[in-house]
């Protein structure tokens, strides 16, 4: 595995924010992949946080008006984890949800039960919050 | 938008051959569900979908394809997945999908001809 020089140490921090449009979450997959590298996750762990971080977005923005909104992700150092939060803020409460809805939040909650160690979602004073935390070499499936 | 994501349609297979390669997300699953839908509509029942494109799949990506698959189904026929790449079995097998979908993981074994 290539040494990568600058890496993050526990307490570090960094924050993403963008308009909550779907086509946009690829920018927080893609920050995700370079944060988890240079926080020491393998390369399995790296896809792993990839994905999970691209549902943790689609959680978030489940049921909301997107158009207005902003998405706010932060990442986390903390000793031998990353953790991520996901929040949505200034979005209304959409009309209808999208096709396949329901389904796509299932799937979404499998999939970070099977991937990271701990993970929630929780809406307070009109924003919707979600929050993941994986660990190295921590989770098994 | 992914701009290495494709959709092919294959004509003269039988049963159809639909081809995707690079990122099924929320930005691109909703071309995938207008493909899908589309041929099932023109009454193709059995579909084979090559994924040995694909490099990632999220949950939208997922949801389309399972409701392909009933559609398909509520027709009598079947919607035959392929994959090979492990990142991406990986993601039908924690959601429990593999014993969901047909999954082959070359065009030969899921029956194109």
């Amino acid at each position: 595995m290539t040494e990568i020089a600058d890496r993050l140490e526990s307490g570090d921090r960094i924050e993403l924010k963008f308009p909550a449009r779907g086509d946009l979450i690829v920018l927080a997959r893609l920050v995700t992949s370079a944060i988890s590298a240079r926080a020491g996750f393998d390369i399995e762990e790296l896809e792993d946080l990839r994905l999970a971080v691209g549902e943790l977005c689609l959680l978030t923005l489940q049921g909301s008006d997107a158009q207005h909104g902003d998405l706010r992700l932060e990442l986390s150092v903390r000793g031998d984890a990353i953790e991520v939060v996901c929040t949505l803020e200034r979005a209304g409460v959409a009309s209808a949800p999208g096709p396949d809805g329901d389904e796509v939040a299932r799937l979404s909650e499998q999939i970070l039960d099977a991937l990271v160690d701990e993970h929630g979602r929780e809406s307070r004073d009109g924003s919707v919050r979600a929050w993941l935390r994986k660990r190295r070499g921590g989770h098994a499936e | 938008m992914d701009q290495d994501f494709q959709i092919e349609v294959r004509a003269g297979s039988t049963p159809p051959v639909i081809a995707v390669s690079g990122e099924i997300d929320v930005a691109t699953a909703p071309q995938l569900r207008e493909c899908l839908h589309g041929a099932i509509a023109r009454g193709e029942a059995t579909i084979v979908l090559d994924l040995l494109g694909v490099t990632f799949l999220d949950s939208t990506a997922l949801g389309v394809l399972v409701g392909a698959l009933k559609r398909c189904r509520d027709l009598g026929g079947e919607l035959h997945v392929v994959v090979a790449d492990p990142r991406i079995t990986k993601i039908f097998e924690i959601t429990g999908l593999t014993s969901v979908f047909s999954i082959a993981d070359s065009l030969e074994s899921a029956g194109a001809a």
